[in-house]
Parts: C-alpha cells; structure tokens; sequence
C-alpha cells in the first residue's frame, strides 16, 4: 500500500510539474502545426493548444476558471465587448507586437475595440452553405436550408449570431438588427427547420464540415476556409453563398486577464502578425489574412478565389456581425428558446 | 456522560467513544459537507440570482428563473421547460421498464447456468457496464449512421427517408439509454435471483398455477429487492443523463440534463441553470420519497 | 434448473446487443477511409498513429491518475466513515443525518453535483487559486461521489461481519489500535478491496463531472473522445475505444479472479 502511494504521489507530481510553456485556446482546425512547431523552437517552450467549436463555449470556458489557464485565445468580433466587459481579457502592450503595424488598416483599428487595445485581427472569412457535388446542384439561396421543401438532411451551425444572422438574412433583415421582433422570426425560421425531419442538429463549424464529408449531411451551415479545406480532399463537396447573403466574421488574439504566461502571449501574437508567417496560416487555413504584408506571399489562386476573397458584389451582401451591447440578450434567449423547444 | 458501558467488549464512557468516533467521522463528513453540501445550497442561492446582460451573475434577489422554469419566457407563456422535465421523467420511466424486462431473462439465465462458468457470464455483462459510456454512446452513433445495415434496411421498408440515419431520434436515445443502463438492473436483480427459493416456485406448479402466475405470485416478490436497487441505480441517473441524449438525440431530443449543461455553457445563464438543476433535483427526491413510501429500505450497494 | 429456450434465446440476443457497438467499433477501427463508414482495407495504421499522439497519451496519464489519486483518498475517507457509522452509538438524530449524508452523492444526479461544484468552485478561487480548473478540482469533485459507494461497500461487509471477534478481540486484552490493525481492517479487507475497484472504475467511466470540472492541462480519455465525436469522429478514435475496451475486458477478468479467492 505504501509503495502504491509513493507512486501515486511521483505521478502526481509529474503530472504537475510544468515545463515553461504557452497555452493557446484556438478554435479546432484552425492552426497549422507547423507554425506551431516553428514557434516552440524559436523561443523554446511548449505550446499546449486546447479546442473549442464556438464563441459561446469559449467565453464559457473562460468565466468558469479559463481565464486563469489560456494565455492566447482566438475570439470572434462580436463576442470581444463582452469579453472585455467581464473583464475577461487583458490590455495588449503594443511596444511588445511590432509587427502590429503589418496590419491591414481596414482591420486596425476595428469598432469592437478601437485602437486594438484588446484584441488583434487573427483572420477573416465568412459562413456560408456547404453541399454535396454528387447529391445536389448548386444551392443559391438559404430556402435549401431553412425553407418549408428542405428535403435533404441538413446541418445547422451551432452559433448563436451566425446561425440567426442567417435566418435574419434569409428573410430579409440585417444581421445586426436590434428589433426583437425581427430577431424572434428568424428564430421561428430557425424552429420550423428544426421541426424539419431532415434536420440533423446543430454542430460547431468543424463538425458540420466533417458530417457533410462523411455523407450523413447533404448540406451544412459552415465556414468557407473549413469547407475549401474539406474541398482539396474530396472532390464531392462544394461551398457557396447564398444570395441572401450571410455573416462575416473576424477572428482576433486577445489574453486572457490572468494569463499565466502573457509574456510567451505577446511574443505569439507578433510571431503570427509576421508577413511570411500570417500567409503560411492563410494558405493552410484557406480564410483571408487581415495581414497587408502577408498578401504577397498568399498562393496566387487562393488570392484570386472569390470565396476566400469576395468580390465587391458578393461583399455588399456580407454582414460582418456587430457587438450589441446590451441587446445581445434578445439574441441569446431567442437562441436558448430555439435550442431547448 | 461519565456512565460507563460496555461497547463491542470495550469498557468505556459514551464520552470517549464519541471522542474517538469523531476522527473517523470527520474527515469524510466534512468533505461531502464542503463539496457536495455547501455547493448544493450555492446552487439554491444561484438561482434566486439573475443573469447580466453579458452572462455574468447579478445577485439581486428575483424569482424570474423559477418563472422562467414554469415555462413563462420571452416567447409568452410555453409549456416548453415542462415538456422537457416530463419527457426526462419519461425517458426515465420507459428506460428503466424496458431494462426490467430484458433483465429477467438475462438474470435468469446467468443463474441457470452451471456455477463453474456463470461468473464467466455474469462478466459478460460487467464488461459494457465498465467501459466507458461516451464510448459506448458513440459506438451507436455509427450503428445508426445512413450507411450502416440497419439504416439501410429501415430505408428499404420506407420507414425511414433515403441517405438519411436513424439517429437524431429518439429511438437512438432509447437504444443509448437501455444500453447504458441494463447491466445496473442485471447484476442487483441476479443477486436476488441467484437466492431464489425454488421450492415456493414448485409448490406453485404443484398447484395448477398458470405460467404467468407462478412467475408474478412465486418469482416476482422474491426478486423485489434486487429489483428495486436496480430500478433506482437506473431511474435517477437516467433523468439526469446528459451524454447520451447529446450525442443521440441531438437537437431534437432534448432532456433536462442538456437544458441544464445549455444553461452553462452556450447561453451562460447560470442562475435559470441553478433553477433547472433544482427542478430536475424536486423530481429525483420525490421519486425516491415515492419509493420510500413502499416501505423497505433500500440497500442501494 | 431448465430454462425455456425462448428465455434463452432473449437472453443471448440482449447480450448481443450490449457488445454490438463495440464490436463495430473494433471492426472500424481496422478501416483504412478517415471519413464515413465504407470499408475500403485494413489497416494497422490508426493504432500507429495512437502511440504517436502526445495528446492521446497525455490524457491517459491524466485518467490514470486522476483514476488511481481519487480511488485512494475515497477509500480511506469511506472506510472510516463506514466504521463510524456502524461501529459508534451515535445518537439518533445524529445518525439519521449521517445516513442521509452518506445518500446524498448517491441520489444526486451527476450533472447537478458538476454544476454545483462549478459554481462552488469559482466563489472558492476567489480565496485561494487552488481551485483552479485542473486535476485538483476534479479529483476533489470524483472523491466526493466515490466516497458513499466506497462507504457503502465497506458498511455491509461490516454489518455481515456480527460482533463476536470484535468482542473475543477486546476480552483478549487488545488495544484499540491493535484491535483495527490486526482484526478489523485484515477482516474488512475484501469490502474495502471491491468498493475500492467500484471506484475506481466510477472514476475511470465519470465524464460529465470531468466535463464541468476539467482545465486544460487536465484532458481524460473521455472528454477527448466526447470532444472529438462532436468534431466528427476519426479512425483514430476507434483504435482508441477498442484499446480501452480492451483493458476494460483484462481489468474485468483480473477482478473476478481477485474477488473470487
């Protein structure tokens, strides 16, 4: 018995004992390892990557103890006011990211944290339907979806702005609409799609990407890099836009507020800020970099591809999704109504 | 105090026994007391609180989420929450029937067999039971996948739409839960079983009594408290499973234990969580209050 | 004892269905394709790539130790607790409570007692930073519930037990450690050897605690297969499910030989 101890005691603490190192909470399948691998040798530590599939869980996480553990997350732009009202997250010290100024002005700057004091863009894509070549042609709009004849089984998108973004959309509306009214009627669009019997559930971005490639799902509610990713492997799925137009999203680093090594924090954020860097992410992610100075280095077809980069005209019917203050809570009952009916 | 007596053949004063039990008591009663107590009546306190505008937790008295869990919220007046709690206690009480009934002739065959192999058998049934049960519930995931043999053949005989699975559903639930849960029924039941006194069995068929009579007149009150261990091992956790209604049901099967787990993570309301947790906890303690009522005490181990 | 063969029969179908999942996820996990379920090949590889993966083998060290710290400090606590309960003249009221407290982590439904200890946890951090999520809070959260079953174990070897040695112990002059080292605990023993396996196979199967109570530097095996069956599962995840069941099958047989002797 005592020696039984003595062992539980050495692999406690072994368990315990921590190398210096960076922990990054990232969303899944959102960061080449091989950047990864550069950074540790570079400057010598461990980069321990932890997962999430949405915002929500994310912030969830961090109000129940994360904000103690992670020293680099990756946040959505609506989701960083919040953040930064709970006092979850840190002020960044612009003196340790030079390459700050690498930044496209268009996403320095941004209206959810002027001045970038909190967060810095990460990357930016939108959401969109994914679909099976072989099943099905082309969707063009939301109705494939969310109309009465969806007839192929589907999955939604388990997030809350870009899922009722897209109801919202598909009827009509702004995605930023702070008219309850509006928000409750894309949630009832959203209630007869999960009365739909096709309806396979909501899943994180990743996971609906997977279901679609595995076959279970004809269509799913992702985002384009996951889907163009998916795309390279298997020639039977697609990635489309529907012309009712959808959300946009922009992906930024920001610290945690009690982050343990915010140090290693700052020198990650600039090592991912560097040109060469910034488009190694980009071209393995497939979204698009905020980066300027990266944008020589991106594969010249992805540049070209207007569903990574949309043209203007596929720009004016994307939304990048607002922080709303306090009206968020409309957005966030609507969304625990449509879940748990 | 100072009265001697005599306990377990030590002469010794009430005093000194209470002394000397308390280093035995007190480690372990503190523990459940600081971890299991104290945060239990924390989750009572939650869920007078409310929810900030940013998810945070406001602590102004308010008996908004007890409303709330009757089901009045921002769409009006909806039976929703209770739908959820009912269809929880119905998932529950279907689970554990069907589990009763499969049980028995599992516990009695284990029985029958030669006392050489049926420690062989009854491990038969440990081992699902120990592996683990996200395993366990993900392994049906694929079972019913669209292009699994009996998705395939649900879609043959048109019960089912082409290229689509039979999972989310709530038959997957079902089958998720029967299989989570079946062995706690077999192992306390076959305990009873085992110790089963034939010769009532006999002086039943002695006696002309039909099939079915001898079982529930002759078997059947011999196996009760086996059964009841069984029925409680299963009913109370089944209320408040999580997992299996997740991966299985999805979105379209909802039980409290996923409104719940909603409430902590997604939607970051924390006290209408608190409220729920408490409404799911009402249930538990009444149906145990109702088996109470039956009379035995029940030896849950 | 003659059985009906449809009672067999019934018999041998449900215990069909207990091992079909996993047998297909044996089989799957042999598939050569990542996605979907069409078998296209077999394949070792997935098994290859399992010990290649530190976050695979890191989570189960963590399930390991979280399995093993909680197992001990649960049957240590239990066992007293047991001998308190059934070895002391407690005063009625007192051993009512007592009983009830025992019950308690019994009846409570498992994601009640995890969001309790979530939001026992975060008023607790703001004293003291122990309470961080990580494997102290989780081995604190699993103790809790391991406790009653060990207790529970323990207390009916107890009450099997009778007083008579207890008794001839003390005529015989025996002190009262000498009485608990040399007689109880030997007698005890076999209680105290399967609440401990009840658990720590409890620990072992626990997710939804784990789930509520778990950090990053914390993974166990199953809230990294929860989290990747809701990512859309990989191969690898197979041959991960088919080794633990493995090890399940061999700690199974190893306990009924134990607790058969």
């Amino acid at each position: 018995m005592k020696r039984l101890f003595a062992l539980c005691l050495l692999a406690l603490s072994f368990a315990l004992a921590q190398p210096r190192e960076m922990r990054l909470f990232i969303w899944s399948e959102y960061m080449d390892p091989a950047i990864i691998k550069a950074f540790e040798q570079k400057f010598n530590l461990r980069v321990r990557i932890d997962l999430y599939e949405s915002n929500e869980d994310m912030l969830a996480k961090l109000q129940a103890g994360g904000v103690s553990q992670y020293d680099v997350i990756v946040p959505g732009d609506y989701i960083i006011p919040t953040l930064i009202q709970l006092k979850l997250i840190q002020p960044l010290n612009h003196s340790k990211i030079p390459n700050l100024k690498n930044l496209d002005p268009k996403f320095a700057n941004p209206p959810f944290d002027p001045g970038n004091r909190y967060s810095v863009a990460y990357q930016w894509g939108m959401s969109g339907i994914m679909y099976r070549k072989d099943r099905v042609p082309t969707p063009t709009s939301w109705s494939v979806i969310l109309g009465p004849g969806a007839d192929k089984p589907f999955v939604l998108m388990d997030s809350i702005r870009e899922m009722l973004g897209a109801a919202l959309r598909y009827q009509g509306k702004s995605i930023n609409t702070r008219n309850p009214a509006e928000v409750r009627a894309a949630g009832q669009v959203l209630l007869n799609a999960k009365k739909n019997p096709r309806f396979l559930g909501f899943e994180g971005g990743v996971g609906a990407k997977n279901r679609l490639v595995a076959g279970t799902a004809t269509y799913a509610v992702v985002y384009n890099g996951d889907a163009l990713k998916a795309a390279d492997e298997n020639k039977n799925v697609g990635f489309v836009v529907p012309k009712e137009g959808a959300a946009l999203f922009l992906d930024n680093m920001a610290i945690p507020a009690r982050a343990p090594n915010p140090e290693a924090a700052h020198q990650f954020i600039n090592f991912i800020l560097d040109a060469k860097i910034g488009a190694q992410l980009s071209n393995y992610n497939r979204y698009a970099t905020p980066n300027k100075a990266a944008l020589p280095f991106i594969n010249p077809e992805d540049r070209k591809n207007p569903a990574i980069y949309p043209d203007a005209a596929t720009m004016q019917k994307l939304e990048f999704v607002l922080d709303l203050g306090r009206d968020t809570r409309i957005y966030d009952e609507v969304w625990t109504a449509v879940k748990s009916r | 105090m100072n009265r001697l007596l005599v306990w377990f053949g030590e002469l010794t004063t009430p005093a000194r026994l209470y002394r000397r039990g308390l280093w035995f008591l007190l480690p372990a009663a503190i523990w459940i007391l600081g971890l299991l107590v104290i945060p239990g009546l924390s989750l009572v306190a939650l869920s007078f609180a409310e929810r900030g505008p940013y998810g945070e937790v406001v602590w102004n008295f308010s008996l908004e989420n007890y409303r709330r869990l009757l089901g009045y919220g921002l769409f009006g007046w909806s039976p929703d929450t209770i739908l959820i709690l009912l269809r929880s206690l119905w998932v529950a009480f279907v689970t554990t029937l069907i589990c009763i009934v499969l049980a028995y002739p599992l516990a009695f065959f284990i029985a029958s067999r030669p006392p050489r192999t049926r420690y062989l058998w009854l491990a038969l049934v440990i081992i699902p039971f120990w592996t683990n049960l996200v395993i366990r519930t993900y392994a049906w995931q694929m079972l019913l996948a669209p292009d699994f043999p009996f998705a395939r053949l649900a879609q043959a005989l048109g019960l089912l739409a082409p290229d689509s699975g039979l999972y989310p559903s709530p038959l997957a639930v079902y089958i998720g839960m029967i299989t989570a849960f079946l062995p706690f029924v077999v192992l306390p039941l076959f305990s009873s079983v085992e110790r089963l006194d034939w010769s009532l069995v006999e002086a039943a068929q002695d006696l002309y009594a039909s099939r079915i009579r001898t079982f529930f007149q002759a078997i059947w009150p011999q196996t009760l408290p086996g059964l009841t261990v069984g029925i409680i091992l299963t009913f109370i956790p089944a209320m408040g499973m999580f997992v299996i209604p997740d991966l299985l049901g999805g979105a379209k099967y909802l039980l409290v234990g996923n409104l719940i787990q909603q409430q902590f993570y997604a939607s970051r309301d924390w006290p209408y969580g608190a409220a729920v947790s408490l409404g799911l906890m009402v249930l538990t303690l009444i149906g145990l209050a109702i088996y109470r009522r039956r009379g035995k005490d029940v030896d849950l181990v | 004892m003659r059985l009906n063969p449809l009672i067999s029969s019934v018999a041998l179908a449900t215990l069909a269905f207990l091992y079909l999942p996993m047998l297909a996820v044996a089989v799957l996990s042999f598939n050569k394709t990542r996605y979907g379920l069409q078998w296209s090949g077999f394949t070792w590889d997935w098994y290859v790539r399992l010990f290649n993966n530190p976050e695979i083998l890191e989570a189960a060290r963590n399930t390991f130790v979280l399995a093993l710290v909680s197992t001990l400090i649960a049957t240590v606590l239990g066992t007293l607790f047991a001998i308190a309960l059934e070895r002391y003249p407690w005063p009625r009221r007192v051993q009512g409570f007592l009983e009830n407290l025992l019950y308690l982590p019994v009846v409570t439904p498992d994601i009640i007692f995890a969001v309790a200890l979530v939001v026992a946890f975060g008023a607790f951090r703001a004293v003291s930073s122990l309470f961080e999520p990580g494997l102290f809070t989780m081995i604190l959260g699993h103790v809790t519930f391991q406790i009653a079953f060990v207790a529970l174990t323990v207390r009916s070897r107890l009450k099997s037990l009778g007083r008579e040695l207890d008794e001839a112990a003390r005529d015989l002059y025996a002190s009262y450690g000498y009485y608990v080292r040399r007689v109880l605990l030997p007698l005890l023993t076999p209680g105290i050897v399967a609440g401990a396996m009840l658990a720590f196979t409890l620990s072992l199967d626990d997710f939804v605690i784990s789930f509520f109570t778990a950090g990053p530097t914390s993974q166990t095996l199953p809230l990294l297969i929860y989290a990747s069956v809701r990512r859309g599962v990989t191969p690898e995840i197979h041959a991960l499910s088919t080794l633990i069941f493995l090890v399940t099958v061999l700690l199974v047989l190893a306990s009924e030989r134990l607790t058969r002797r």
